[in-house]
């Protein structure tokens, strides 16, 4: 059964990681859903987040398989419940009257968002929080007309 | 002293004991060759002139597959690598130590489609251990350094090193790190102890054990651990093609060669093992045939150095994560002596009806033509099963697996994972550099032979005293078994003329013959093996004779057919 895991994989910042444990997804035909990598506490070393929907038995051999990469330290598996997920949103919602600026401003503060950007034309919402409450403001700005919505792909930490 | 990043190269290669190195000059590395002017001169290198660098990669893995040390080459930027690429993935698959060093265009125009650019880094991930561009010449020395020790240790594997012109150029102070640790690369050697007393526990409560013997055998040179361990179980063995010379073939527990043109016994009894311990083998499809019918009765031991490799494809019980030699020495403490008399009976019973059946007829016929397995068997008489033995791809190469019986330690080099035509010649030029002392022997079909035949060249220049012997049976022969058992003998595109061996070895400057009757045989062999330099043999043989037993895929191992 298909299900959706983060695979944290911590590896030495060195050019080439990236593009072996893309191609060691390619390989296995996975889709990546979100990838997201920076530097982490200890220095010289960087965390991938990857977000894949595979079956269990998969997503452990691509686990070991990491391990091959030289400079992988160290590969989690986990699922949903294990995690403490993040994400970033900014949605560039339309807002050409007064009455819709104020509706959208109190939709995305209730939200626990907040406007960063004002135009004439448009507003920028910024949202962190998980899947579901980024989805969440998304629906709820859908009627006004979403010009650019982008998402920054799931960080997390351990439970 | 400063000195060039170039002269720093072939500085590395000397404190990693680089003897030889197999290669081809071109414009993105010419400073490399410049700066082995001197060290050729002076033999501190030498360094083979390939026609191929395709030959040189080959070679290159003969070498690393002798000796344990990465066999090095050197290539020119664009085609000079990607003409290396097959050999490197060849590499890759069987776990062979390798050094690739090419040269790349010069930095500023990297990106830019520049003359003879090809992104190898990006190329190469794939195929490769590791790889590394280097831009810097002051990287040089630390670069080199992890690369063999990348290569050399854990499961082997080839790396790649690609190094910019300017790089090459540039002046540095040159240091050698004295040793390597990475942080991140740390192979397990050491078996988990409690894992072992687990498994012992296993193998002394079998009643059928078999044991699974793979490369890594081989690449940890563990043979006499293996023997030792065998002995004090009174286990039989089976062997992967890659395993096959780790245990003398007459050795009372060597019970054949897995697979699909495997031995009958092997085959047919892995799914009545109670037990079953494999050591560095990968339970390639080859091996298990049909997955899902596969040691489905027996309790399962892998020991193997890549964690990779666990629970893969075959789901091990029993999971061990160690260099095989330091695992079968602690196996052999913890197992108890004991006997498998019965056992061992049924795999001799198989045995004798496989020699009914298939052996006795290719390899001793009395009418028709000269028979693959009848040359192999005559080569094996003849040499005593001494020599270091080198198989390209097809018939010949299952044949000769099956019918050569080695008797030394690490003597037989064939391409397993990949199946690349063209290795054999190449790889066992590699294999005598390394070997000198040894006798080495290419065996090679009409077809194979072709992909590579411009190294005759090479050994002649060389005077390098390889013994090649071409199976020429006008077809691809191995493709044609297919198309006659799975195609309806729709023979599509088998018919494959040749030059006239002979004449083409003569004409690149070889001792050759050409032997077509069963009487000349002996006498074409014992000359052959008797030249004092290189020396190639033509021997014509059937034209539709096929390899038996063998497992059609998809099919379970005990489905093997001997007809
Ligand atoms: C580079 C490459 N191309 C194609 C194949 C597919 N292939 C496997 S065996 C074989 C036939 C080999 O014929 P030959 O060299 O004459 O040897 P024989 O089987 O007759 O002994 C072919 C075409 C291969 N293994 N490698």
């Amino acid at each position: 059964m298909k299900q959706r895991y983060t695979i944290t994989a911590i590896a030495e910042n060195k050019p080439g990681v990236l593009y072996r444990i893309a191609d060691l997804l390619l390989r296995r035909k996975i889709n990546i859903e979100s990838l997201t990598v920076s530097e982490i506490e200890h220095k010289g070393m960087s965390r991938f987040t990857i977000v894949v929907d595979a079956e269990r038995d998969l997503v452990e051999k691509i686990g070991k398989q990491l391990y091959r990469i030289i400079e992988m330290t160290k590969v989690i598996e986990s699922t949903d419940d294990e995690l403490v997920p993040r994400e970033i949103a900014l949605i560039k919602v339309t807002a050409k009257t007064k009455e819709k600026r104020e509706e959208i401003e109190q939709l995305v503060r209730l939200s626990k968002g907040r406007i960063i950007h004002i135009d004439k034309n448009y507003l920028v919402a910024e949202i962190t929080g998980d899947e579901k409450e980024i989805d969440k403001l998304d629906e709820l700005l859908q009627p006004f007309g979403i010009k650019e919505i982008v998402r920054s792909g799931r960080i997390a930490v351990f439970k | 002293m400063k000195i060039s990043g170039s002269q720093a190269v072939l500085e590395s290669l000397l404190q990693e004991n680089v003897e030889v190195i197999f290669g081809y000059p071109g414009g993105a590395i010419m400073p490399v060759y410049d700066a082995l002017y001197d060290y050729t001169n002076d033999g501190r290198i030498k360094h083979v002139l390939v026609r191929h660098e395709q030959g040189a990669g080959h070679a290159a893995e003969g070498y690393g597959r002798m000796t344990g040390n990465p066999g090095v080459c050197l290539v020119t930027s664009g085609p000079g690598a990607t003409n290396l690429v097959t050999a490197i993935a060849d590499a890759m698959m069987d776990s062979v130590p390798m050094v690739c060093i090419s040269g790349q265009v010069h930095s500023g125009v990297i990106g830019t489609d520049a003359f003879q650019e090809a992104d190898v880094i990006g190329i190469t991930a794939p195929v490769t251990k590791w790889n590394y561009q280097i831009t810097k010449a002051s990287e040089i020395p630390e670069v080199m350094a992890k690369a063999f020790h990348i290569a050399r240790t854990g499961r082997p594997g080839p790396v790649l090193i690609d190094i910019t012109k300017d790089a090459q150029f540039e002046m540095m102070d040159f240091s050698y790190p004295e040793d390597i640790s990475l942080q991140s690369y740390q192979p397990t050697t050491e078996p988990h102890q409690r894992q072992i007393e687990i498994a012992a526990r296993y193998l002394n409560n079998a009643e059928r054990p078999l044991i699974l013997v793979g490369q890594g055998v081989q690449i940890a040179k563990a043979q006499k651990e293996l023997q030792a361990f065998l002995e004090k179980g009174d286990f039989p063995a089976a062997f992967t093609l890659h395993g096959l010379s780790a245990l003398h073939s007459g050795h009372p527990l060597h019970v054949g060669f897995l697979g699909m043109h495997g031995n009958y016994a092997p085959n047919m009894l892995s799914n009545k093992a109670d037990a079953v311990l494999a050591i560095g083998m990968r339970f390639d499809d080859r091996v298990t045939g049909r997955l899902s019918d596969y040691l489905n009765d027996a309790t399962v031991i892998h020991i193997d150095i890549d964690p990779a490799e666990l629970n893969k494809n075959v789901p091990a019980d029993v999971p061990i994560v160690a260099d095989a030699k330091i695992a079968l020495q602690s196996l052999t403490k913890a197992i108890r002596k004991n006997t498998h008399t019965n056992w061992i009976r049924e795999f001799k019973k198989l045995y004798e009806v496989e020699k009914k059946q298939v052996i006795d007829g290719v390899t001793h016929p009395k009418t028709g033509e000269i028979t693959m397995a009848e040359a192999v068997t005559l080569l094996s008489e003849l040499t005593k099963g001494e020599a270091v033995v080198v198989s390209d791809v097809g018939q010949h190469q299952m044949v000769t697996a099956r019918y050569y019986r080695f008797s030394r330690p690490n003597s037989w080099i064939s391409s397993g994972g990949m199946g690349t035509m063209g290795f054999g010649l190449p790889a066992a030029m590699g294999a005598k550099f390394a070997r000198p002392d040894q006798e080495v022997i290419s065996i090679s079909g009409d077809g194979g032979i072709q992909m590579n035949i411009q190294e005759f060249t090479t050994l002649a220049q060389e005077q390098l005293p390889v013994k090649v012997i071409i199976l020429n049976n006008g077809f691809l022969g191995m493709v044609r078994q297919w198309q006659q058992l799975f195609f309806e003998k729709r023979y599509s595109m088998v018919n494959i003329q040749s030059p006239d061996f002979v004449t083409v070895a003569k004409g690149c400057g070889l001792e050759a013959d050409r032997v077509v009757a069963r009487i000349d045989l002996k006498k074409a062999l014992q000359k052959m093996l008797d030249h004092n330099g290189p020396y190639v043999l033509e021997i014509k043989v059937e034209q539709e004779e096929n390899v038996f037993p063998m497992i059609p895929t998809g099919s379970s191992v005990d489905e093997v057919r001997l007809a």
